[in-house]
């Protein structure tokens, strides 16, 4: 008789509201095994890990733990059951210190009266020597950095001493360098019999740590093999579906060839802090596209708030020009109020345009909202946005429609200067294409193109696009030189920068 | 075109209205029958008494609407720009107080100006009485619900001290001030009635504040702030701080306004105890218009008939006065229940909020994250 | 000595007074430190007030009358429970409601049960209890250690509630659900039973708090005689830094400033009280703009869960 799996997750469904993320989805793993879970942005991977660790029920499905068949229950049945789970968005209290984090979850010593803080620490200390995830235990969670928020999540898991541990792309956050202290982690953890699973939707980083491979596309398991059995342009296919293969990550677009500088006024123009590692000022001129690497955190999104124009931190001074499009990297919480009607969303960028407003003496300047409802309609006819209509509230399209809205009313705007941050995080790769396609076609168009400034943490994506690439770490600003521009010299940059100076 | 707030979780304001008006008279009816008393003739005595005649509808009806209209409209004003004033009791005190005041002081001015001049100091004195939570919010991100709470005791203490110190009547016996002189009080518009000119300024307010939000673009820019701060700062690059600066204001000044208004229109003194919490019900008044500055008007007049019939009511029905502001309670609790119906109706996929990058109450699956979906 | 008994007269009156206000606040912080913020306090202890007169007209008993109190105030705070925390209607919003419909209902009752004309109701009250020895310390022993029990109460809920959010597991589970809901849920902590138990702790203190107005401090009961004590717990909570130690400090605080008024008046200083009576509003607002330590709320507090939008 063979053991049975450590898990086995049969046939899953689970809709929210009339949008099914799981729809047949199955997943099993062994005990001593990484299990690596794969699938596009939206293939439902973390809805699967939400329902395995207990924070979500599904609609329908079974669930058997060891060989015997078990009901979903809570997250805290899950720790039961001997199921840990780290986080994507980590899950800790920032108040509390690391100590308190880890009690948070903690329900071993059964006393309802006073907190195990004594055992704890001894019990951290020990895994902490273990597995060297070091961290201070008496620091407020608020106080430590991304890493390490992250190690007191992977404590907080192992705490219970779990057989089963799920990540959630734990590798999003880290440096090239902190994801193989923690793949070395998990190959010890894999050794001592625990059975991992490791969501990632960036294919070669955990292809060299697995085992074995389940592939979900559109909420349902179409791919399931050891890591021998299969290379990567046959996971690629069944995570993208049948046709023509292209790299997720890298769609096929003309690639503009590095270091040429299309000659073009400058229409930005940014000194100060972020620029103390450059010669002068960062300078962006029209139809070019300048591309910002670098690590999650790193002061990205101040340096594209500074951009747009919409802060002015301390000590930085930026010119800017008079029309400028702005896609923040939370395009739907920030860009767009769900609400409003897609004409007032509409209506928030273009409200300034003096084309879209009446102004007489002495009186307060009036919307022109036939002229807004007219340019609305025509943009979303351009930009393929379908939905509901003019009228009806933004939060009723769907999500790929709401990511056109910001992109059309942007690249409206931007008439000397596109700011983007991650511009197709989230997106699926048609979408992706879309809008790399159109950054290209708007920077290149026209007598007097706009400049574009590319901010991302998908290297390949500025890579692909980019003229003129630099790197951010820790808020300051690196160029790279045009003999520099593979991808390992520029990840060495991304993690480098300040010191190598 | 007009911006929908927060307030748009309850759909269509005309349809959760009059549900909720209807829910709550069948709350309201099976109240009074477990109480023993005959809700028909409850019901017929309070219309009756705040609608039964000419008088009553103008002298009582009306004239109890005004306060209710005018912080109704500031605390609707505040709402709709996401400014959770709860603090139009103090500002109304602090109206008054600076009416009185103005009255007092310049009580040799012909009424053309004196009029003004006291409505003015009103406005004002709401004005100052609302610059603590708003500097507090703005410069020192100190949430105004706490604050402006805080500030309404500091107004009531206010208007106790004034009553009793400085603007005690000459005699010194009774806690209260004299009356400003008739040059500075709001003529009476028919003969015979009590309603005063509060009443048409009340309504234009508010038609001035209906167009405010229909067409210009300051008033986009209230809405905008008030459906995300954060989309008007990052998408509308508005000076979000300046949006709210500005609704603070507006805000304090109609709630100061409310008290000038009632001083020069119907007590012509100060004493204490002077509104029996229209701060408070101005939050049921608001909501039930679903902020809209005319729905205001029509939600402060029914407001008015219920508070103004609760007097025959009790003499004719035996039903206790306070019972009334129980129904205000349950106007403001049926609301929110249509608006928890009306949810449940249109759910989407549940959020979380610590994620980034959420479609907000999304139907799309474009993203990864099970609250995103 | 008439200057020494007025002195223990005002540190009793500061402490009677200041007990309703630190019952209520104690349950408020503990309904807060859970991310919920009861704005219908006021209600929860205008239907203790009346509760427990019902309850001690009935049973002849303050103690009965006590307990009646309690559960009233409970009730009130489940309604808003119900609402805000259940169907995750807006705070804030559904707290003014409960204020207006507590406020509303019991006089009602109050008007059908015993008329409008205005004749005070006598009730059996709590006497106070005298501590042997600490009581006779002279001028603060009387006013501290010779009170009803309700006071006794505050003094031990204090530190007994600053244990169980401290230094117990449940303390812990609640603090997390009004820090990070999403962490404790992830935990396995349920937030909406948290919630609800701590809104319904909060809603039996603020019950108590009534009961203490009517039964030991005036013996009768009046419409509206909560007199926006609900609103100055909330500020009392602010003041105690959303800390028990604290916040029974802030309320006896707020009762000498309302205790000072009857103090100067017996010492015939003719001073504007209401000066002393704004001087807590005043120092909450200091402490919320960080001026006098820093106050800092709960992160997720007033937040829905699961949110919204």
């Amino acid at each position: 008789m063979t053991t049975p799996p450590a898990a086995r997750l049969g046939n899953i469904t689970k809709s929210f509201g009339r949008f099914p993320a799981l729809s047949g989805a199955s997943l099993e793993v062994r005990s001593g095994e990484i299990h690596g879970l794969l699938g596009e942005n939206g293939a439902g991977k973390s809805t699967l890990l939400s329902i395995f660790g207990g924070r979500l029920r599904p609609d329908a499905g079974s669930l058997e733990i060891r060989g015997t068949r078990t009901e979903f229950g809570t997250p805290g049945d899950a720790a039961a059951q001997g199921i840990g789970m780290v986080h994507q968005h980590f899950a800790l209290v920032p108040a509390f210190t690391v100590l308190e984090n880890l009690a948070l979850g903690y329900r071993s010593s059964r006393s309802r009266w006073t907190l195990p803080i004594p055992d704890l620490r001894d019990r951290a200390a020990r895994l902490q020597a273990e597995t060297g995830l070091r961290v201070p235990l008496e620091a407020s969670v608020e106080r430590l950095g991304v890493g390490d928020r992250q190690r007191v999540e992977i404590l907080k898991a192992l705490l219970i001493d779990p057989s089963i541990i799920l990540l959630d792309e734990p590798t999003a956050v880290l440096a090239p360098s902190e994801v193989d202290t923690l793949f070395g982690l998990l190959d010890r953890l894999r050794a001592q019999g625990r059975a991992i699973v490791l969501v990632a939707h960036k294919l070669d980083e955990i292809l060299g740590v697995v085992d074995r491979v389940t592939v979900l596309r559109r909420g349902r398991t179409v791919l399931t093999a050891g890591r021998d059995e299969v290379d990567g342009p046959a996971l690629v296919r069944a995570m993208v579906g049948e046709g023509p293969v292209a790299d997720p990550a890298v769609p096929d677009i003309p690639r503009p060839r590095g270091g040429r500088v299309p000659p073009g006024e400058v229409v930005v123009s940014l000194e100060g802090a972020p620029t103390s590692g450059l010669n002068g000022p960062l300078e962006i001129r029209r139809g070019e596209i300048v591309g910002i690497a670098g690590i999650e955190g790193n002061g990205q999104g101040s340096l594209a708030m500074a951009l747009a124009g919409r802060s002015r931190p301390p000590g930085t001074r930026v010119r800017l020009p008079a029309h400028l499009g702005f896609i923040p990297q939370d395009r739907t919480r920030s860009g767009l109020a769900g609400s409003m009607s897609l004409v007032e969303n509409l209506a928030l960028a273009l409200h300034r345009d003096p084309a879209y407003r009446t102004s007489r003496p002495g009186l307060p300047s009036l919307l022109r909202w036939s002229a807004l409802r007219e340019r609305a309609g025509e943009l979303m006819e351009r930009y393929g946005v379908s939905g509901p209509g003019l009228d009806a509230p933004v939060a009723a399209l769907s999500g790929g429609n709401q990511q056109r809205v910001v992109v059309a009313r942007e690249m409206a705007l931007a008439r000397d200067v596109l700011v983007a941050e991650n511009p197709t995080r989230g997106l699926d790769v048609a979408s992706t294409t879309f809008v790399h396609q159109q950054i290209q076609s708007l920077s290149s168009t026209g007598d007097r193109p706009p400049g574009v400034v590319l901010i991302s943490t998908d290297l390949d994506e500025i890579m692909a696009l980019a003229h003129r690439i630099f790197t951010i770490v820790r808020g300051s600003l690196r160029e790279v030189p045009r003999d520099a521009r593979s991808r390992e010299e520029i990840g060495g940059l991304m993690l480098s920068g300040v010191e190598a100076v | 075109m007009r911006a929908r707030p927060f307030i748009a979780i309850m759909g269509n304001p005309w349809v959760s209205g009059a549900t909720a008006l209807a829910l709550t008279g069948l709350v309201a009816a099976a109240s009074l029958w477990l109480g023993g008393f005959d809700p028909l003739a409850a019901f017929a005595s309070l219309v009756r008494g705040s609608l039964g005649s000419p008088g009553a509808f103008l002298s009582i009806t009306l004239v109890r609407a005004v306060p209710l209209i005018l912080t109704g409209l500031a605390v609707g004003v505040a709402f709709r720009a996401g400014v959770w004033n709860i603090g139009a009791e103090g500002q109304l005190y602090a109206g008054a107080v600076a009416a009185v005041w103005a009255g007092l002081h310049f009580g040799t001015l012909p009424a053309a100006l004196l009029v003004p001049l006291v409505l003015c100091a009103s406005a004002l004195g709401g004005v100052i009485w609302i610059l603590v939570p708003a500097f507090l919010r703005i410069r020192m991100g100190v949430g105004e619900v706490i604050t402006t709470i805080l500030m309404n005791f500091l107004g009531i203490h206010l208007a106790a001290w004034m009553v009793r110190g400085p603007l005690q009547e000459p005699r010194g016996i009774f806690p209260q001030t004299e009356s400003i002189p008739l040059s500075a009080q709001l003529p009476v518009l028919f003969p015979g009635t009590r309603l005063h000119l509060g009443f048409p300024l009340a309504m234009g307010l508010a038609v001035l504040a209906w167009g405010f939000y229909r067409w210009t673009v300051a008033g986009f820019r209230a809405s905008a702030v008030g459906a995300s701060e954060e989309v008007a700062r990052v998408a509308g690059a508005m000076d979000v701080n300046r949006v709210l600066t500005g609704t603070f204001l507006a805000s304090g000044a109609l709630a100061g306004l409310a008290g000038g208004v009632e001083v020069a229109g119907v007590t012509f003194a100060l004493y204490e105890g002077l509104s029996p919490g229209w701060g408070y019900t101005a939050i049921a008044v608001a909501l039930l218009a679903g902020l809209h500055p005319l729905g205001i008007v029509g939600a402060g007049v029914l407001f008015g008939a219920l508070e103004g019939g609760a007097g025959a009511m009790q003499r004719n029905a035996g039903i206790p006065s306070a019972w009334v502001s129980a129904v205000e309670a349950m106007v403001i609790l049926s609301l929110l229940a249509v608006g928890v119906a009306s949810r449940s109706r249109t759910a989407g996929p549940p959020t979380t909020a610590n994620e980034s990058g959420g479609i907000v109450a999304g139907t799309g699956g474009s993203d990864e994250d099970p609250g995103h979906a | 000595m008439p200057e020494i008994l007025a002195l223990t007269a005002f540190l009793e009156a500061s402490v009677r007074l200041g007990t309703p206000l630190a019952l209520a606040a104690l349950g408020e912080t503990v309904t807060e430190r859970s991310g919920v913020i009861n704005i219908g306090l006021e209600g929860s202890i205008i239907a203790g007030a009346l509760g427990s007169a019902l309850g001690a007209i009935a049973t002849g008993s303050p103690l009965a009358g006590l307990l009646a109190g309690v559960v009233s105030g409970t009730a009130v705070a489940a309604c808003f429970a119900l609402f805000a925390v259940v169907l995750r209607t807006d705070q804030i919003i559904t707290g003014t409601a409960v204020t207006l419909g507590g406020l509303g209902f019991t006089g009602a009752v109050y008007q059908a049960r015993f008329g409008t004309t205005g004749t005070a109701l006598s009730l059996p009250t709590l006497d106070a209890v005298s501590f042997p020895g600490v009581a006779r310390i002279p001028v603060v022993g009387s006013a501290f250690f010779s009170q009803p029990i309700t006071v006794y109460l505050a003094y031990l809920l204090a530190p007994a509630l600053w244990y169980v959010l401290f230094r117990t597991p449940w303390g812990l589970s609640l603090r997390a659900v009004g820090e990070n809901p999403d962490a404790a849920d992830a935990a396995g902590v349920s937030v909406v039973r948290t919630r609800l138990h701590a809104t319904l702790v909060g809603g039996a203190l603020a019950g108590l708090a009534g009961a203490h107005l009517t039964l030991a401090h005036t013996g009768t009961f009046s419409e509206g005689m909560s007199a926006g004590r609900g609103f100055i717990a909330i500020a009392v909570v602010v003041l105690g830094r959303w800390n028990p130690l604290w916040v029974l400090v802030a309320g006896l605080l707020f009762g000498t400033a309302s205790a000072l008024q009857f103090f100067l008046q017996t010492l015939g200083l003719d001073l504007p009280y209401q000066l002393f009576l704004a001087l807590p509003y005043a120092l909450t607002l200091a402490a919320l703009a960080g001026w006098v330590g820093r106050a800092r709320a709960p992160a997720a507090l007033a937040r829905s869960w699961p949110p919204q939008q």
